[in-house]
């Protein structure tokens, strides 16, 4: 039903419609962008789809169930041990970093003062924003050097450990430090001892965040060269003791990239790469899918 | 405020055949009602009845919530608000809104009221004189005036919301809509805003959304009473309070159903 606007009879503020040239320009570019915005995010999102064809072009044609499974270190098109010891690596490192980050960020969230707390907070982030190759060689000095540990399997895991721990530490202090005064204060107002706190309220709050960040972590993990190829060297077999050599996906890419054009070990470049953007993307995708999942479920816990 | 002719009569507000969809479900179905000059309007109902979403299709503010969709007309001087050449903005300036908690902004008294002014590039002269007058009409100033300066959140919640008031004030519209503005106040602070409201009343029209039957007594004329999105009756106060012609009504007065 159309509106007849009277004409005349109203005071100048009292009048809603507003047919300025700003306002229609406004308008105008209001509705534009809204196109706009989806075709700034194709030209985003082409540089990605680039990458994933290119690689799956170069990959696909020659990636068989048998390179994936192969373990047979005379085959060289086989992928089994690295992506074997990738898992073997990520799994420990992981467990390094979770224990650290998720303690370190409780604790931090919890039980540090304020000044504590921030001195904390800026070490993270410093040890976040350091460059992967510089904490490579702080591994290789410290682990490899210094312990005399040599090019081993445990040294990649903890240098690999101390880059991820960061980014899980910093999204558990996120997630519990945000959980709301009041949710807080209702738990202590009933008796519960701090523990039971973090146990029992805090833990299903934070939970959905905190896994978010584990498999971030993962995922950027799982991506790094230089703490692996700076702390360990490659074998075509899986580690044998904790001081073994061992091959991680990245530093395979980095080295047979490093072949004439058209060897084999090109080829085995692009398939581990190629495997790698799976499982990167697959991470990315559960994150999403846990945190649209529990978010869900916490709806209305901070209204 | 000069007297302007309106476009049918006396009612500067009017809703008719108002409906808003949740994709197939109505928050609010076929809902009309007139808003007369100098009036008090009550909307009461039990939580959930569709009151805080009928009050913000009143100035548009319905629209920053995603997913809803709002059919039929609001008048406002013979305007329809929600034709395509209206601007929103524009609405918001004439129907001002005061929320259920005090929304003051971290800057100083004087600032938060003359909020809404800076936004049109009045003078500071002008300014000055419009923040005066807005927080007297509030009935804060005799109790902020030594120090328009300091902090707002310094304020204590019932001067935090009649700032919220004389902020919405202060762009001098002709509605204001206040969703249960005094739920998050103590009995002392809650009878300052209701004596604001009572003067307000003689100047600008007001739409209050309350739970509360004893302020829809204390305060208004008119009640409206709104179930699951419909509204099932309105009429003078004395009337739907105590001789309400649908059960319904009865049991809420009553007290049966929260």
């Amino acid at each position: 039903m159309a509106t007849v606007l009277p004409e005349g009879g109203l005071a100048p503020e009292d009048v809603l419609f507003d047919r300025s040239a700003r306002t229609r320009w406004r308008l105008g570019f209001d509705r534009y962008a809204g196109y706009l915005l989806p075709l700034l995010f194709l030209v985003a999102i082409i540089p990605i789809i680039d990458l994933v064809y290119y690689v799956g072009s170069q990959a696909l044609p020659t990636l068989t169930y048998a390179v994936l499974t192969s373990f047979n270190y005379r085959v060289v098109d086989a992928l089994g041990v690295p992506i074997v010891s990738t898992a073997e690596v990520m799994a420990l490192a992981t467990l390094f970093a979770v224990l650290l980050g998720v303690f370190g960020g409780v604790a931090t969230a919890e039980f540090l003062s304020d000044s504590a707390a921030g001195w904390v907070r800026v070490s993270a982030n410093m040890l976040a924003g350091t460059p992967s190759v510089v904490l490579g060689y702080f591994g290789y000095f410290t682990f490899c050097l210094y312990f005399g540990w040599g090019l081993a399997f445990i040294a990649g895991v903890l240098t690999l450990a101390f880059f991820m721990t960061p980014y899980i530490f910093r999204i558990t202090d996120l997630a519990f430090s945000s959980i709301p005064r009041h949710i807080r204060e209702a738990a202590y107002g009933s008796g519960t001892r701090p523990y039971q706190y973090i146990l029992k309220v805090g833990t299903p709050i934070a939970f959905p965040q905190v896994l978010n960040g584990v498999f971030l972590a993962v995922a950027i993990g799982v991506g790094e060269t230089a703490p692996i190829v700076l702390t360990t060297t490659g074998s075509k077999i899986l580690p044998q003791t904790l001081f073994s050599p061992v091959t991680f996906l990245t530093a395979l890419i980095w080295e047979d990239f490093s072949y004439p054009a058209g060897s084999p070990a090109i080829a085995l470049a692009f398939q581990a790469a190629f495997i790698l953007l799976v499982v990167v993307v697959g991470l990315n995708v559960l994150v999403r899918v846990i945190s649209a999942r529990y978010r869900k479920r916490l709806e209305g816990l901070y209204q | 405020m000069s007297a302007t002719p309106t476009a049918n009569g006396s009612s500067v507000l009017s809703v008719e055949h108002l409906s808003v969809l949740a994709k197939e479900r109505y928050l609010l179905h076929d809902v009309s009602l007139e808003f007369p000059r100098q009036s008090l309007t009550a909307v009461v109902g039990p939580s959930g009845c569709g009151k805080t979403t009928f009050v913000r299709t009143l100035n548009r503010m319905v629209e920053m919530t995603r997913g809803l969709h709002v059919e039929g007309v609001v008048n406002y001087l013979g305007q329809n608000i929600y034709d395509p050449g209206v601007n929103p903005v524009l609405v918001r300036r004439r129907i001002g809104m005061v929320f259920q908690r005090p929304t003051v902004f971290p800057m100083s008294v004087f600032e938060n009221a003359a909020f809404g002014l800076r936004l049109v590039h009045e003078d500071e002269d002008a300014i000055d004189k419009a923040v005066t007058e807005a927080l007297q009409r509030a009935g804060l100033w005799d109790e902020v005036k030594g120090e328009l300066n300091r902090s707002a959140l310094g304020l204590s919640g019932g001067q935090q919301q009649r700032l919220c008031i004389a902020r919405a004030l202060a762009v001098r519209p002709r509605v204001l809509l206040l969703d249960e503005p005094t739920s998050a106040l103590d009995p002392m602070a809650t009878q300052r805003v209701e004596a604001t409201l009572r003067r307000l009343k003689e100047e600008i029209v007001l739409v209050l959304v309350t739970h509360n039957v004893g302020q829809a007594a204390r305060i208004s004329e008119r009640v409206a009473f709104l179930h699951s999105g419909n509204l099932i009756e309105v009429g003078p106060t004395a009337d739907i309070l105590e001789r309400p012609r649908d059960p319904k009504t009865q049991e809420f007065i009553t007290g049966r159903f929260q």
